[in-house]
């Protein structure tokens, strides 16, 4: 009976995507309003790249918005995590005792040596970059915080100073309100991108405070997911 | 001449990444798994970078650092991961093919 219902349902969803696949036809031409952006970004903001150029002046404030979601999830697994009583006090301790009886081996260790600080510049790359090629902030922290896993992973019992982290991550974000502050008086609006100077398309330091604003992210998110990691192997 | 052979190249690293793929969903327990998933994934991924070296001489030096990075990932990862399976003892959490076992009885004998 369940089988045939699968079967049935599995025929029926078979239907469903056969009929968009069938009546896909490839748009030859942008719809309005992504063409409209296609030619505002580069001529307006000097950012070759659009959706680096929309997510972090058109909907800057989307994005200043999501990140204090990432901020809510960073707080509220601390508050979970760190409520546990006397139960996972004890699986804590359990968890330290074999982690001290089998260590990570050499391999992990020398490993993470090598792979830290390629996965740092790559996350630094990224994050510097996403004004010109796909990338940005948000990737690059989470980049960022890979490093951070992969450290913890290697040695178990390097702590991170939590506290240090939320003071850099609560400095990005106030710096990120400035610029967006700075763009209310000084060009058209709050988080627009020039109040620096756009300066020559498509070269490093260009398009105005895209860069800047994509560092700050990239910092906040590195933190946050940070922060997120560094509570679960507390 | 060069794309025709950078196409072969990658089709195979497909068959490599393919056989990986089967391999992750038929093995029967954790350790055949990590074999099936990191040998082949690893050489199926060298090989597409290679084939994609042919088709765009002028990337090398990146895809040379993606292969470098894969080279170096995969097996520190499998690593970690068979240790980690390994140290499970008990076998109501870590269901064990038969070779495996008869294997892992062989390595505490």
């Amino acid at each position: 009976m369940r089988r045939g219902a699968a079967i049935v349902l599995i025929a029926f969803l078979g239907v469903i995507f056969a009929t968009i696949a069938v009546n896909y036809s490839q748009r030859s031409s942008l719809p309005e309003l992504a063409a409209a952006y296609v030619d505002l970004v580069p001529r307006e903001l000097g950012a070759p790249n659009v959706i680096t150029g929309i997510l972090l002046t058109y909907r800057a404030f989307d994005t200043l918005g999501e990140v204090a979601v990432l901020f809510m999830v960073a707080a509220g697994i601390g508050l979970l995590l760190g409520a546990g009583g006397k139960e996972r006090g004890e699986m804590q301790a359990g968890v330290r005792r074999s982690l001290k009886e089998t260590p990570s081996t050499e391999i992990v260790q020398n490993g993470a040596e090598i792979l830290v600080p390629l996965i740092a510049i790559f996350a630094a790359y990224i994050v510097m970059h996403g004004h010109l090629g796909p990338g940005g902030g948000f990737q690059g922290g989470a980049v960022m915080a890979s490093c951070v896993l992969l450290l913890l992973l290697a040695k178990p019992d390097y702590r991170i100073k939590l506290a240090h982290l939320s003071f850099i991550e609560s400095l990005a974000g106030l710096l990120i309100v400035v610029v967006g502050i700075a763009g209310i008086i000084l060009a058209g609006g709050f988080l627009d991108n020039r109040v620096l100077p756009v300066g020559e398309f498509g070269t490093f330091f260009s398009a105005g405070a895209i860069p800047v604003l994509s560092v700050l992210l990239g910092v906040k998110v590195g933190c946050e997911l940070s922060v997120i990691i560094a509570r679960f192997s507390a | 001449m060069a794309e025709l052979i950078g196409s072969i190249t990658i089709l195979v690293g497909a068959v490599f990444l393919f056989s990986a793929g089967l391999g992750m969903l038929r093995m029967p327990d954790a350790f055949t798994r990590i074999q099936a998933g990191t040998k082949a994934s690893t050489l199926g991924n060298t090989l597409v970078l290679v084939g994609i070296a042919f088709f765009h001489p002028d990337w090398g030096l990146k895809l040379l650092i993606i292969a470098y990075f894969v080279l170096m990932t995969n097996p520190i990862s499998s690593h970690a991961l068979a240790r980690a399976a390994n140290a499970i003892l008990h076998p109501a959490q870590l269901p064990m093919a038969d070779a495996s076992r008869a294997d892992r009885k062989r390595s505490e004998a």
